[in-house]
């Protein structure tokens, strides 16, 4: 409305004037009422951008046999379940419908079986090639998969793991050599090598903090490449030792001996993500997600006995990387000094980094990027190693979590903007917003809070000098339509908080209070000003319930 | 071998790897960065001064100036390519060490690339002559490596303690946040750490160039001996350091004597393990006042 049109000199008169109507006034200047449906066609106007609203379906819902919906498969002889399947029934159809909360056994059982069958697919050209990298890659796998039980299980920063693999398939190619072991041995001593290394390391981890311990391991490391480096009888003149015993039997012919040597790590591979499975996913493992740095001192006064639990997976872990290496030296019928070099442990976190530390799969990934990138392009040159560098740190500048956690990375981005467009979009007491009302259960609130929304911008229009003088010399009778439709909007408001008067004496004074809206509960005083008529105070609540409607 | 040969040995590798140990130390308590790049700044300032000599000029002092000033940027790209982008996200730490070591394979891979991977070698930067002290000879590049490097922690020191931006970095030290809300730059103070440090890591990549080789991998060595020594003085501590260099030195020189140099490594982490067993922050480092981060 124009300030012209609310100036204008309109007079309302009473209509039961002409009966000579007790109380109201008989005339009031005041203001031509607008029409009510102008607020309606401005707000039903297209004039904001549309929201898409709602939630994504994330999940395939399965239809389920409607007779036994809460029947499924079981490990036999345990009770565990293969898949996480969560049992409901359709809101609309009412159907037993069924709905697999974690997919990642399909995902793991998809690529393993994947792994397992791709030799069938490799290209004659680049047969060899491809076998020898996917040899590369189980062992490697089954190091970062035990590394990354110690770094991310554990956290124990730990950078000694290669020292570990490398001390171990040194030791066993010794002894096959010297002392003609057959290689069968050689996990099992790598195994008692690695148990033993591990007590040795896993000794100032309970005293140092995780920096100062990963510092000491680095150069752990590097005693280990000089020892063996500098030591004759770990060939220190041919660089490495070589000859000792393998599983791959020279009588097989070529074809097979490289389909062994590609399945050996196979293998190797499983049975690391059955130990990673074992104790990441079992008792161990739930204790230390119960004690994550930083929170140690909560879980301890839990009960917790989370240092048990960091050395005992240092130690299985260890005891695992040991193993590995006398499997090293028994796939490569011995091992190099390149184990020990700064660039192998780089190599190493490189992939691990890659796919996000603490995740089996994330060691996997990550493991595949960096062996594809380093043993298959390998007419590449030099610039391999410098692109794993750059998608090193690249995951580590832009990746909370590696490549695995980019969805929940990029949920809870999404979730901060969302709530930011909200908040940029929000009026106080206004509507529901559209991410809201997906929420809220019960739409005819949401179309209450819309229809009030609406109706209290309508009526702000009508609060004027002339409305409040019209109050204020009546406040009880007839009014004119622009006072009465205020009027009837108070009058409507919901007990909680709905204002009243208080009457100290038979004649007064009278005191503003509000309503509890609960049973039992004291109605508060609003202000201290008392009013010395029951008018004053009347038109006193106007007031008040004027200004709040005003602040909303 | 002649101990005091030896020994005079010791003191020299200590001095430059003690620089080393200074720059990480700092760099961790103010910046709360563990800078494994600096065996990346180490090669890029060798072949900085390596360049310079072949391109420009011979005179040792600018040889020497254009490897610390190399130095200086290696620690800025550092900077800007680690600390600024990251300083501020979740789990800084890991993932700056993570980014360090990214820095370092990138960086070495990159020279290697450009330069090769045949080592170079700088000229003489101290001429050719030599000290008797008592029966033992010392050669002109050993007293240089030595003055040099206590000039270079010297200056450090005294621009740390008397300068502007030397409280700024020092207030870092002490308490990062509280330094944020009175007013010092977190990235600003960045950048001068980095810069110092990343000189501090040139010139010892150009005195050690007189004794050893440059090459694109050369940083390794005096990067884990550098931590070693960091650790042992406790992180964040330069007279830690230097009490950690002197003593990882003479431990090197003991056990080369009597036992035989591939033992070197072997007692010196014993030692190191041995020390933080039982002062787990290192010899200096203070047990409650270590940086949380």
């Amino acid at each position: 409305m124009s300030e012209d049109e609310r100036k204008s000199d309109y007079t309302w008169r009473n209509p039961l004037a002409a009966w000579d109507a007790k109380g109201g006034n008989h005339e009031a200047p005041s203001i031509r009422v607008p029409d009510p449906r102008s607020i309606w066609d401005e707000n039903q106007a297209y004039k904001v951008p549309l929201y898409k609203v709602g939630r994504l379906k994330h999940f395939h819902i399965w239809s389920a046999h409607g007779d036994r919906p809460w029947n499924r498969m079981r490990w036999w002889p345990t009770r565990r379940y293969p898949l996480h399947i969560k049992g409901l029934y359709n809101r609309k159809t009412l159907k037993a419908e069924k709905k697999i909360l974690d997919r990642r056994p399909i995902y793991w059982a998809i690529c393993l079986i994947f792994l397992a069958i791709a030799p069938l697919f490799f290209p004659d050209s680049m047969r060899n090639t491809l076998l020898t990298a996917g040899a590369t890659f189980g062992i490697f796998a089954a190091i970062n998969v035990c590394w990354t039980l110690i770094l991310g299980t554990a956290s124990i920063f730990s950078l000694a793991s290669y020292a570990v693999v490398g001390s171990a398939a040194f030791i066993t190619s010794y002894l096959s050599i010297n002392y003609g072991l057959p290689w069968f041995y050689l996990p099992g001593i790598g195994l008692a090598l690695g148990f033993i290394m591990g007590g040795v390391i896993a000794a100032p981890a309970l005293r140092l903090d995780g920096f100062y311990y990963a510092l000491l391991t680095l150069g752990l490391n590097e005693l280990c490449r000089v020892f063996f480096t500098t030591s004759k009888a770990f060939g220190s003149a041919s660089g490495g030792l070589y000859g000792g015993s393998t599983y791959i039997s020279d009588s097989w012919s070529p074809e097979v001996q490289s389909l062994a040597a590609y399945y050996g790590p196979y293998l190797l591979l499983l049975a690391s993500l059955l130990l990673f499975r074992f104790i990441a996913g079992k008792r161990l493992g739930r204790i230390l997600r119960m004690a994550p740095e930083k929170r140690e001192a909560f879980a301890e006064a839990c009960g917790v006995d989370y240092k048990r639990a960091r050395v005992t997976i240092f130690l299985v872990s260890s005891g695992a990387l040991g193993f590995i290496g006398g499997f090293y030296a028994a796939h490569y019928s011995g091992v190099g000094f390149s184990i020990f070099t700064f660039d192998t442990v780089l190599l190493g976190l490189a992939m691990l980094a890659i796919g996000g530390i603490g995740r089996a799969e994330g060691a996997v990934l990550g493991t595949l990027v960096v062996v594809a990138l380093d043993q298959v392009l390998i007419e590449w040159g030099p610039i391999r190693h410098f692109m794993i560098g750059a998608i090193m740190l690249f995951a580590v500048l832009f990746l909370n979590q590696g490549f695995f956690g980019i969805k929940k990375q990029f949920n809870a981005w999404r979730d901060k903007k969302r709530g930011e467009w909200r908040s940029s979009r929000s009026e106080k007491g206004g509507e529901a917003l559209p991410e809201e009302a997906t929420e809220i259960e019960d739409k005819d609130a949401i179309y209450h809070r819309r229809f009030d929304k609406m109706q209290r911008d309508y009526l702000k229009r009508l609060v004027c000098p002339e409305v409040i003088e019209e109050h204020r010399r009546k406040p009880l009778g007839q009014h004119s339509e622009a006072l009465e439709r205020l009027l009837l909007y108070f009058r409507r408001a919901p007990m909680d908080d709905k204002y009243a008067l208080h009457r100290a004496g038979p004649d007064g004074p009278y005191k503003i209070i509000a309503f509890a809206g609960a049973r039992g509960v004291a109605p508060r005083v609003v202000e201290d000003r008392e009013y010395e008529t029951v008018e004053e105070a009347y038109h006193g609540v106007f007031m008040r319930r004027v200004h709040d409607l005003l602040e909303s | 071998m002649d101990i005091s040969f030896i020994l005079v040995n010791a003191v020299v590798v200590a001095c430059i790897y003690g620089l080393v140990a200074v720059a990480i130390s700092i760099t961790w308590s103010s910046l709360g960065l563990i800078n494994l790049g600096y065996g990346f700044v180490f090669s890029f300032a060798g072949f900085g001064a390596y360049l310079f000599d072949r391109m420009v000029s011979d005179s040792p002092i600018l040889v020497a100036s254009a490897g610390i000033l190399t130095g200086a940027v290696g620690g800025l790209i550092i900077c800007l390519l680690v600390f600024i982008p990251l300083h501020d996200k979740p789990n800084f730490t890991t993932r700056g060490m993570i980014a360090t070591l990214a820095i370092s394979l990138i960086g070495s891979q990159a020279l290697l690339m450009h330069f090769g991977p045949r080592p170079k070698n700088l000229p003489e930067l101290f001429g050719y002559w030599q000290v008797k002290l008592g029966d033992v000879v010392v050669t002109s590049d050993k007293i240089g490596v030595v003055v040099c490097s206590i000039v270079m922690l010297a200056v450090v020191v005294f621009w740390m303690r008397g300068s502007r931006r030397g409280l700024e970095i020092r207030a870092m030290m002490m308490n990062p946040h509280a330094a944020s809300i009175v007013g010092i730059g977190v990235r600003s103070t960045g950048f001068y750490v980095m810069a110092m440090t990343g000189a501090m890591a040139g010139l010892a990549a150009v005195l050690l160039s007189q004794t050893y080789y440059i090459g694109p991998f050369s940083g390794i060595t005096p990067l884990i001996k550098g931590v070693s020594i960091a650790l042992l003085g406790g992180l964040g501590s330069v007279q830690g350091a230097v009490i950690a260099a002197v003593i990882l030195g003479f431990t090197e020189a003991l056990t080369s004597r009597f036992l035989g140099g591939q033992y070197v490594l072997m007692t010196q982490f014993l030692l190191i393990i041995t020390i933080l067993i039982i002062r787990p922050r290192g010899i200096s480092g203070l047990l409650d006042k270590a940086r949380e981060q």
